[in-house]
């Protein structure tokens, strides 16, 4: 008895071993094939949209509804983006974005910090509530805001201004101070107190010690307003109606509500909308990839 | 001499008392000129109208006329007469179609995905790139791909299947539009997943693997558990954000066919911005606001036992 339970585990172990040394030999080649095909699916779908739509917007319409999507274009035409930028004004609409998206992102992430810093490493009476504030707002869903947004910014008379585009965004949002504070909260408070008895000035350490030490976290909230700035469809399409003040993804609905088929154009307009984006990428990807994850991490 | 040395004590005195308390008080005012900014943003731009929203879900009203009270009444007529019943279950229909897919499909990235072979870490990048694309960019080259002579119908058609109209009938329409956002969202979530994964120590799956525990007991004893934070941060964020998806239904169906693809945001957009009724708007918008508290809240509990149970 003693001798076959002893014997057991033993034999099936060398079972194991047997049938894992066996398999490497064949199944590795074909696992080490699944896996590269996997990857190629993974790249063709999250690539071709772009791939495909920036081809068609080098095309005449005959030639994309003639020709394959996965054809590149056979004769250039620039003729496309000739006619959303002359005769459609989409220049000035790449303009709007990028003036809206620039004033929402440094305002909001200057601000988020100065706020954060305030909570995370500053004594004053009434932070945990005010605090509580923040994280309760936090949970507040855009589409509950929007409505009663609009009625006071109609009646401030700021409807149709730049202002009323990046105004809810600019002054810090509760987000971008939550995911900062929780950062700052892991610098030792020792740092900041020994500047302190130096004699150095609040402003002073924020700016000359905990920004340079937190520039993953400012990037994340850059990156985040950026991306929100750019992409932000629903609010500028409330409060603005007149043509100058349009920004791209407003343009691009418009675009492509009025020439409904049209897919030389409206690809184009979309492509306006989505290269800048993809250029943001390819310069700081290292960057994004690892800053998105620790917006995860800190919650 | 005494009076002298008694008003340097006194002086001595006065000035460390004194110093603390400007001090003290001179840091209090810098901490508020700091939070002033995001102050002024938060109570003005969420708190205010996150009341004033309420309120006006009490009234009747169209920018123009006079205010009328009209008590809950709008509660009872959203439902009734502007279908947001329907909205709520369209939405509803779109958040289960979007977020089991979207993390599972974002878990398997990140299974896949972290791992040293080479190209892994290049297409780990690939998978973030439509996290930055214009919602409403992307809409407008789905429909192209997915028009009835589109790419996706040509390509159907090589393998003898004659795909249908997907946006334009009722059955695809919805799953288009959550296709098109898990394509947008999966590679971002990965990430919290491959964040989640590269903290679990190796150690754990040594241990597990000399008491036997096969790959498949692995991942549903050390590696799902361990997830446990990251799948709520995904499933919490993304579940809010599905309730209040917009953009690509206004570019992609703008609610059709029919009303099979009026998600709640868009009944609330046409209500607000097309009908000018803020009152029936903003109820819809409470309405549409407590669904998504308790639902958030209810991940939250769940989650919250769970993981205290686990770990204990």
């Amino acid at each position: 008895m003693a001798s076959v339970a002893s014997v057991t585990p033993a034999a099936r172990s060398a079972s194991a071993a047997t049938t894992g040394e066996s398999r490497p030999g064949l199944g590795k080649g074909i696992r080490l094939a699944v896996f590269y095909l996997l990857l190629l699916v993974i790249l063709l779908v999250f690539v071709t949209p772009y791939l495909f739509s920036a081809f068609a917007a080098f095309k005449t319409l005959p030639e994309i509804l003639a020709q394959s999507p996965a054809r590149p274009p056979t004769n250039p035409t620039w003729d496309n983006f000739k006619t959303i930028f002359t005769q459609y004004d989409f220049g000035r609409y790449l303009l709007n974005t990028l003036i809206v998206t620039v004033i929402l992102t440094a305002g909001q992430v200057t601000f988020s910090m100065m706020g954060a810093y305030a909570f995370a490493r500053m004594e004053f009476p009434g932070r945990d509530s005010l605090f509580w504030m923040y994280l309760a707002t936090l949970m507040v869903p855009n589409v509950v805001t929007m409505v009663p947004l609009y009625v006071m910014f109609a009646h401030s008379g700021l409807l149709n201004t730049y202002w009323a585009i990046f105004l809810p965004y600019v002054l810090g949002v509760p987000a971008s101070v939550f995911l900062m504070r929780q950062y700052f909260m892991t610098i030792p408070k020792e740092v900041m107190e020994a500047a302190r008895l130096d004699g150095c000035s609040e402003s002073r350490i924020l700016w000359r010690i905990v920004v340079p030490i937190s520039r993953p976290i400012i990037i994340t909230a850059t990156l985040l307003a950026v991306v929100f700035g750019w992409n932000n469809f629903l609010w500028p399409l409330i409060v603005t109606n007149s043509n100058a003040l349009q920004v791209l993804p407003v343009a691009t609905a418009n675009l492509n509500s009025n020439f409904n088929s049209q897919w030389n154009l409206v690809l184009a307009g979309s492509l306006v909308a989505l290269i800048p984006m993809v250029i943001l990428f390819a310069i700081f990807q290292k960057y994004i990839v690892r800053s998105i994850s620790l917006t995860g991490i800190n919650r | 001499m005494s009076v002298a040395a008694a008003t340097t004590v006194i002086g001595k005195h006065r000035t460390t008392a004194v110093a603390s308390n400007p001090d003290r008080r001179r840091r209090v005012r810098t901490a508020f000129l700091f939070l002033t900014p995001s102050l002024i943003g938060v109570v003005l731009f969420l708190v205010i109208p996150v009341i004033f929203v309420m309120v006006l879900s009490l009234t009747r009203w169209n920018l123009l006329t006079p205010i009328q009270w009209v008590g809950f009444s709008n509660y009872a007529n959203i439902f009734r007469f502007d279908g947001f019943g329907h909205s709520l279950l369209v939405t509803a229909y779109y958040v289960v179609l979007n977020i089991p897919v979207q993390t599972v499909l974002a878990l398997g990235l990140a299974l896949l995905l972290n791992s040293q072979r080479r190209g892994s870490a290049f297409i780990r990048v690939i998978c973030v790139l439509p996290f930055l694309a214009t919602p409403v960019a992307m809409g407008v080259v789905w429909n192209w791909f997915f028009s009835p002579t589109g790419m996706i119908n040509q390509f159907l058609a090589h393998l003898g299947i004659t795909g249908p109209a997907w946006l334009s009938d009722q059955a695809t329409a919805m799953p288009v539009i959550a296709f098109a956002n898990i394509w947008q969202y999966a590679g971002y979530n990965m990430l919290f997943f491959l964040a989640g994964l590269q903290a679990i120590p190796l150690s754990l799956y040594e241990a597990a693997s000399i008491d036997g525990a096969t790959k498949i007991q692995q991942f549903r004893r050390v590696t799902l558990p361990l997830l446990r934070p990251a799948l709520m941060f995904v499933l919490v964020t993304g579940v809010i954000g599905s309730f209040q998806v917009f953009d690509t239904v206004y570019v992609m169906t703008a609610g059709g066919p029919g009303n099979a693809t009026k998600v709640a945001n868009l009944n609330i957009y046409n209500t607000a911005f097309a009908g000018f009724r803020i009152g029936e708007a903003s109820a819809m918008s409470v309405v549409l606001f407590l669904i998504i508290l308790v639902v958030a809240i209810a991940q939250f509990t769940y989650f919250n036992r769970r993981t205290t149970y686990e770990i204990a």
